[in-house]
């Protein structure tokens, strides 16, 4: 069912089902007049022909070790407990947390690594189900940031400033092309933690609006209570109950209208109906009641428990599946100071097969080509050890130079392994990408030149790239 | 969404367009408005003042080099060669649209006239015109609207109605609609100056100062939380409380600016104006592990400058914090000069967490400032009665001496309170425990410990402290080695655990008495006395902590006497608790243990005062004291020999004073640590020096520049204010162009809801040029004249003829004005956040009036914080916190209150002078299944049963009222009556969903209201709540 259909239909149902009241008529008659004036986008997007309609970004919140996870340096055996030469080191800044400690001795991972499939890429023994789609990835191992701390990258990779005010890059997406579906927003946000320790802190901005219209923000849904603030009516008022009070609001808003020609009681009303549409799309988007066994196969056990990562992969193919424009997930706890062995196998133990799953589910229904999915968080870690050097207990601070995210569908080239690192994974070699040009290559797959989405702000045009960003031509197909 | 998208064209093509529609000639082409706009958006950015940006050294910005090529450009936008055009194809310029190469070529056809930026020169109204509609002229605003509307041939709206003014101005001067006795009250008022006084009257009202503040603390940034990372709370409440007040008391403009910006530096300044400097200090600020100091320390000045020039004068400096301003005149440099403004403050880019940071003052409020003020006299009437007690008791204290003398006793006298624990080892070791071998030396008085750096006393349950909380170590020692610990309750040092040497720890550190208060990793208060103690010799240690969770709280002292410290480390960022057992002469690691011997060991749950710790020192109990002669004995001794008479045996009298004045001191104490303390202002003396930093990067320092402010204004040397309270005099200043103007432009939107400007944040080069520039202009002289009366210019605004004009326009209105630029009607709009729920809870009878005091913790949905945040979750508030005007709302900067970010709220965490209106399905589901609104609906429909009359009809038309100020209409009072009915039967058929209702919220439900028809009309009044024109203020 197409959305107005869909719209249509509700209302012939309530309509029949409210019995002949002269209002009920009049009712319905407003109800097909107020057409939800969903945000289509700007008229002038997209700027060329889209290769991705939909993008889910999967955060990995805190910096994954991509020395223990991807980026595989044979050499660090050799150089084990040897001080990280300076040259290497070159005067990058370190964080408070190890800006103190004497020495920098180089931690080889604990980890086997392996190459996999025809692409031959290098993933170790964490990510077994990632390394089994690895010829659907494309991995970027030479991503870099200049922020050291949590809040200013996690903010830098949503919003392209460190600083707190810019908009996130849903709320780019939902301004610049709008929304597919108009009973669900065109930007949504999940959050989980995983089952080691609890990990960063995360805030709304990283899903804000920051100047553009609040309208864009990323609407949370969540795994406790109401999936989306305040979605369900109290208890007492049931959906007929409701139907019944808007027919009676819409009526007393229609005489207003008729006194003042003012365009936003007609928005109004029809943000009331879209409200309603969505107290039963979102549950019905959350039943999970008709989901086969073999879903669960795919995106483990863990798939079952609301607010789990894998719950979240899960619901996020269902928003893709029902026109999302952006899914956003959050995974926390990837900060792995100390004790990284046994904290990161956890994390990895909690996402591996559902990122996996959700790649491959995807692929199968056909929507990988229109979708882009992105995984990764705000910095990497460093190769020298922060905290004592034992193979089970040793951990690593945070590291801006270089570290390895990974992209799949929409139109990004899979089995590729881009960008080198030196042998420390300290400095990259060749092909560097900023943040600014992940951000500028994610807007070019879904239509959008990031250098024209701009929006007028204290005088000035801003961008998410903002003054930055360079189309990876490379990894597209 | 209307209005969302427009810009200085689409502005000025609107604008001809009504011209031609109205059949004028279109107005001759004037530099400034037509002509600037079109070279700053096209030109400024590779021909402006960004000096490491221009290209063939052209700057289009200054009069001269511009009027001289001026033909030169025309020719290059118009030429039809793409390689000459500018700006240049290659860059992937369009050519200029026919319109702005027209301003050009007119422009260039007159000469080429110069002007500066319109909001550079002084306010200059000219005299208010002489309009066609004179008869409905009140004021000088209506002059200048008026004269406009005649130009593009529309007319002014009528008078609205007085119930729709009333609730106009009751929603616009105190943030809540009027009570249906004062709608009445007004509409039957036959005097010609009812709506004078209705707007006095709500002037007066404590209302007023409410409403006002909650925009300026949108401007000012303030929250009750820091905004970074885990977003630990502060306390800002008392400046927000200021602001209250200075709009209620009507404080004058210029005052209320130049308290915030240099209260500090007023001479003599009192505990209000100190108060108001946290304005500067309501910044964002990071607590985070790990973070470089200076990078956050430079974060804040940048925000203060950034704050300031938004707030005050209407300028985007911040941009030039990286290069030169690419369209104003400021040059990087020129930012840097006011960043030298407010880079003195004695603070650090890593701030204290949970509350708030240095500098920071207590800051009672009145009430706790009038309790403090009569405890100090009963303190003073104590000390005299004490002292005369005293005096009287001299015969007594001379015979105590004597036979205190002469009994050769082993009575002693310490101070008791909060004595924790005392080791003097003379009968064992109490409660102690020994672990390893214990020996027994001869002590400086009886028995001491005797150690060889193995071994200690285990001691369960005391010196379990925080990091916040006061506490005093103290021990007699005779150290054979300069290494060792005195006393601990710590975690062991060497271990790669995070937690190592948590706790708190007395040690002897190369000879030196070091305190160390341990948390998580690098969160570490390590202070030192700066002497070491003498080895195989007795020395009194005691350390003293306040609880300030800084080193500089930390006191030492030898032989009772405090001894200079240093601060080897000095951040405390976390609880340093731990559930290893107390040790004396030992911590948790091998190989830590004192050698030597340790006696008199104490453990105190405060921090002691100067006298006590001298006291403590004094080995010899009271009959040696005494057997020695007066004036030989030390100060410690004396003390020691008074405190114990006062306190236990002198006569009743004078035991009675003591212990009196020490109830009165400890009262004092307690509530002096009640009360809450705000983040002020202050310089450092001397200064911080003052460097460019290049690319805006802390560490990248280069040229050092004093403070000055922009060269567009007059800066000459003689003139440039030299600090704060000179540059907050010179913002004030009535030859400052910008202050007023940029003040009366927000007052102007917030009646309004658009400013004159429509670019309230940027008055620049590239905002929006006023709409109606002369009225601006008469505001803001018209403000300074008043003495910056806000009160006065606020009246002038709502008195007038435009601001009482019906929104309802004419069809007329409606098609050719559609954005009200004109004015040619009233404004429609939607209430701003806090209106929408403060209204809703009034109506509700829920409402809890109180001004002031901290913030308070509403209904929000379950495990918000808990989701994404670290740390504990929301602690709801109970019974009247619930119901507080929003503006005491708990703001958390990163997760900020959905209630009020659904409807387009600031968020708090810069400054924000204009917010995008929205209307979504969020807000929909926000007003109609949030508990607040769920729980206002059902006191809204109980207050409609119990006041509204006897029958429905009666009910629903009075909360009809009571919502829009107005009756319903016959068909209105249908679908109300209607929509009861049907909810009625509705709830009749399932009687459980009635009382499911009426659960909601924490309010009690009143008795004796039959449950049914209380449900239906619950929704009903529920759904009135809802209505556009309930959310709707027009």
């Amino acid at each position: 069912m197409t959305p107005p259909e869909a719209a249509i239909h509700l209302t012939r149902r309530h309509f029949f089902g409210r019995g002949a009241t002269g209002l009920g008529i009049a009712g319905l008659a407003h109800l097909l007049r107020a057409e939800a004036p969903a945000h289509s986008g700007l008229p002038e997007l997209p700027h060329f022909a889209p290769r991705a309609k939909h993008i889910i970004y999967l955060f990995q919140s805190g910096g994954p070790s991509q020395i223990d996870l991807f980026d595989h340096k044979p050499r660090l055996d050799e150089l084990h407990g040897t001080e990280l030469p300076d040259s290497v080191r070159r005067g990058q800044r370190l964080t408070g947390m190890t800006a103190s400690q004497k020495t920098f001795p180089v931690h080889r991972t604990w980890f086997d690594f392996r190459q996999h499939g025809e692409s031959g890429a290098w993933v170790s023994e964490l990510l077994p189900h990632t390394a089994g789609i690895a010829d659907r990835l494309s991995f970027i191992r030479t991503m870099h940031t200049e922020a050291i701390n949590h809040d200013p990258a996690v903010t830098l990779f949503q919003t392209g400033a460190q600083l707190a005010g810019r908009p996130s890059i849903g709320a780019w997406l939902a301004y610049g092309l709008g929304s597919e579906n108009e009973d669900l927003p065109a930007f949504v946000v999940m959050t989980s933690r995983g089952s080691g320790r609890v990990g960063q802190a995360l805030y709304t901005r990283l899903w804000g609006s920051g100047f553009l219209p609040s309208r864009f923000q990323g609407v949370k849904f969540r795994s406790q209570g109401d999936p989306v603030l305040f979605l369900s009516n109290p208890t007492g008022v049931s959906r007929s109950r409701r139907r019944m009070f808007l027919d009676d609001l819409m009526a007393l808003n229609r005489i207003q209208q008729e006194e003042f020609s003012d365009p936003e009681i007609e928005t109004r009303i029809a943000q009331y109906e879209m409200a309603f549409r969505m107290q039963a799309s979102v549950p019905d988007l959350m039943d999970f009641s008709n989901e086969p066994e073999s879903t669960y196969k795919l995106y483990g056990e863990d798939a079952r428990k609301p607010g789990t990562y894998a719950r979240h992969c899960l619901v996020a193919r269902r928003l893709v599946e029902q026109g999302v424009r952006f899914v956003q997930l959050f995974h926390r706890g990837w900060d792995q100071h100390r004790a990284l062995p046994e904290q990161l196998a956890k994390q990895c133990a909690d996402t591996d097969q559902a990122s996996a799953a959700l790649v491959m589910d995807l692929d199968r229904r056909g929507l990988l080509d229109e979708t882009l999915v992105v995984w990764g968080g705000e910095f990497g870690r460093t190769v020298y050890c922060q905290g004592k050097m034992t193979e089970r207990t040793y951990g690593r601070d945070h590291h801006p130079r270089c570290f390895t995210i990974w992209l799949a569908g929409g139109g990004v080239r899979p089995g590729v392994t881009y960008g080198e690192t030196d042998e420390f994974s300290y400095n990259a070699v060749s092909n560097p990408v900023h943040v600014h040009d992940l951000h500028a290559t994610l807007l070019h797959q879904v239509g959008v030149d990031h250098t024209r989405l701009t929006h007028r702000y204290q005088g000035r045009q801003f961008r998410l790239t903002d003054i930055g960003g360079e189309v990876i031509r490379d990894l597209l197909t | 969404m209307p209005g969302l998208y427009t810009g200085t064209a689409l502005f000025r093509l609107a604008m001809s367009w009504a011209v031609l529609a109205a059949g004028l000639p279109l107005l001759a082409v004037d530099f400034d408005r037509d002509v600037r706009p079109v070279l700053s958006e096209n030109c400024y950015t590779c021909h402006g003042p960004d000096a490491s940006q221009r290209q063939a050294g052209l700057r289009l910005d200054q009069e001269d080099q511009a009027r001289h090529v001026a033909g030169e450009v025309l020719a290059r936008v118009s030429s039809d060669d793409p390689s000459r055009r500018m700006p240049p194809a290659y860059l992937g310029h369009d050519r200029l649209s026919d319109r702005d190469i027209s301003s050009l070529r007119e422009w260039v056809e007159a000469g080429a006239p110069w002007s500066a930026h319109w909001a550079f020169v002084p306010p200059d109204p000219g005299n208010p015109p002489a309009v066609k509609w004179e008869g409905r002229v009140r004021n000088a605003i209506d002059r200048f609207v008026f004269r406009r509307l005649e130009q593009e041939g529309l007319a002014p709206a009528r008078d609205a109605d007085r119930r729709t003014l009333i609730r106009r101005l009751s929603l616009d001067l105190t943030g809540l609609p009027p009570e249906v006795a004062a709608v009445h009250a007004f509409v039957g008022d036959p005097a010609p100056d009812a709506y004078e006084r209705l707007a006095d009257r709500l002037l007066r009202s404590d209302r007023f100062g409410e409403r006002l503040a909650s925009r300026w603390l949108d401007a000012a940034r303030y929250a009750d939380t820091q905004g970074y990372q885990n977003d630990a709370p502060v306390q800002m409440w008392r400046w927000r409380d200021w602001v209250i007040e200075s709009f209620n008391s009507n404080k004058p403009f210029d005052e209320f600016i130049v308290e915030q910006i240099a209260g500090d530096l007023l001479p003599e300044p009192t505990l209000e104006q100190l108060i108001a400097t946290g304005f500067n200090r309501n910044h964002r600020s990071n607590s985070e592990l790990g973070i470089v100091d200076e990078e956050y320390r430079v974060e804040y000045v940048v925000d203060r400058v950034e704050t300031m020039s938004t707030v005050f004068l209407g300028l985007t400096v911040g941009c030039a914090r990286c290069h030169d301003h690419k369209y104003d005149p400021i040059s990087q440099r020129e930012f840097y000069q006011l960043f030298a403004y407010f880079n003195n403050v004695p603070e650090r880019g890593r701030v204290l967490r949970p509350f708030n940071s240095p500098p920071l003052i207590p800051a009672p409020t009145r009430g706790e400032a009038r309790e403090l003020a009569e405890l100090d006299g009963h303190i003073a009437e104590a000390t005299s009665e004490f002292r005369a007690s005293r005096e009287a008791a001299s015969n007594q204290f001379a015979q105590w001496e004597r036979s205190l003398a002469a009994s050769g006793g082993s009575t002693d006298w310490y101070p008791r309170r909060g004595l924790a624990a005392r080791y003097g080892f003379e009968g064992g070791l109490g409660d102690g425990v020994a672990s390893g071998q214990i020996r027994y030396a001869e002590g400086r008085a009886g028995r001491a410990l005797a150690l060889q750096g193995e071994g200690h006393v285990e001691v369960r349950g005391i010196g379990d402290f925080d990091y916040n909380d006061r506490f005093s170590l103290g021990a007699r020692v005779m150290p054979s080695s300069p290494h060792g610990v005195i006393v601990s309750r710590s975690e062991a040092f060497n271990t790669d655990d995070e937690n190592a040497g948590r706790g708190v720890t007395l040690v002897l550190e190369d000879g030196r008495p070091r305190l160390k208060l341990i948390g998580r990793m690098d969160d570490w208060i390590i202070a030192s006395a700066r002497e070491p103690i003498p080895l195989r010799r007795w020395s009194h240690v005691a350390a003293t902590y306040d609880g300030s969770r800084l080193a500089a709280g930390v006191t030492f002292y030898v032989d009772g006497l405090p001894v200079e410290s240093v601060a080897d480390l000095d951040y405390s960022n976390g609880g340093i608790r731990t559930t290893e057992p107390f040790r004396i002469g030992e911590g948790a690691d091998a190989g830590s243990g004192f050698a030597g011997a340790i006696d008199d060991v104490v453990v105190y749950t405060r921090e002691l005062g100067i006298d006590e710790a001298r006291m403590l020192a004094v080995s010899e109990n009271l009959g040696e004291i005494a057997r020695l002669r007066p004036d030989s004995r030390t100060e410690g001794q004396a003390l020691k020999l008074e405190h114990a008479f006062a306190d236990m045996h002198g006569p009743r009298r004078l035991r009675t004073a003591w212990a009196r004045l020490g109830q009165f001191r400890r009262a004092r104490e307690a509530l002096a640590r009640r009360v809450s303390t705000v983040m002020i202002m202050a310089e450092m003396n001397p200064g911080r020096n003052t460097f460019i930093l290049e690319r805006g990067a802390y560490d990248k320092p280069g040229e050092q520049v004093l403070p000055s402010i922009p060269g567009i204004f007059d800066s000459s040397p003689e003139s440039t204010p030299r600090d704060r309270l000179g540059l907050a005099r010179w913002l004030v200043d009535p030859a400052n162009p910008l202050t007023a103007r940029v003040t009366v432009n927000r007052f102007w939107e917030m009646l309004f809801g658009s400013a004159l400007v429509r670019t309230p944040e940027n008055l620049g080069t590239q905002g929006e040029r006023p709409t109606h520039p002369q009225l601006l202009d008469w505001l803001a002289l018209e403000f300074i004249e008043s003495g910056w009366d806000v009160k006065s210019v606020l009246k002038t605004i709502v008195t007038s003829s435009t601001y009482r004009q019906e929104s309802n326009g004419s069809q007329d209105s409606v098609r050719r004005d559609p954005q009200n630029w004109l004015l040619s009607r009233a404004p429609r709009f939607r209430l701003p956040a806090e209106a929408v729920r403060d209204q809703a809870l009034l109506l509700a009878g829920l409402l809890h009036e109180r001004i002031g005091g901290p913030s308070v913790k509403t209904y929000q949905p379950e495990g918000l914080w808990f989701d994404i945040a670290a740390g504990g979750g929301y602690q709801r508030g109970r019974g009247n916190d619930l119901y507080r005007r929003s503006l005491y709302t708990y703001w958390r900067r990163t997760i900020g209150p959905p209630s009020m970010l659904n409807f387009d709220s600031a968020t708090r965490e810069t400054c924000t002078v204009r917010t995008e209106r929205t209307n979504t399905p969020l807000q929909a589901l926000n007003l109609m299944n949030d508990v607040t609104f769920v729980e206002a609906g059902r006191k809204f429909g109980e207050r409609l049963y119990l006041e509204g009359g006897e029958t429905i009809d009666d009910r629903l038309a009075h909360g009809f009222e009571m919502a829009t100020a107005r009756r319903p209409n016959a068909q209105e009072a249908e679908i109300l009556r209607g929509a009861f009915e049907r909810q009625l039967r509705a709830f009749r058929a399932d009687p459980d969903a009635a009382k499911a209702l009426l659960d909601q919220g924490e309010s009690p439900a009143r008795e004796g209201i039959p449950r049914i028809e209380l449900a239906a009309l619950s929704m009903t009044a529920g759904m009135i709540l809802n209505l556009d024109e309930t959310l709707t203020k027009q």
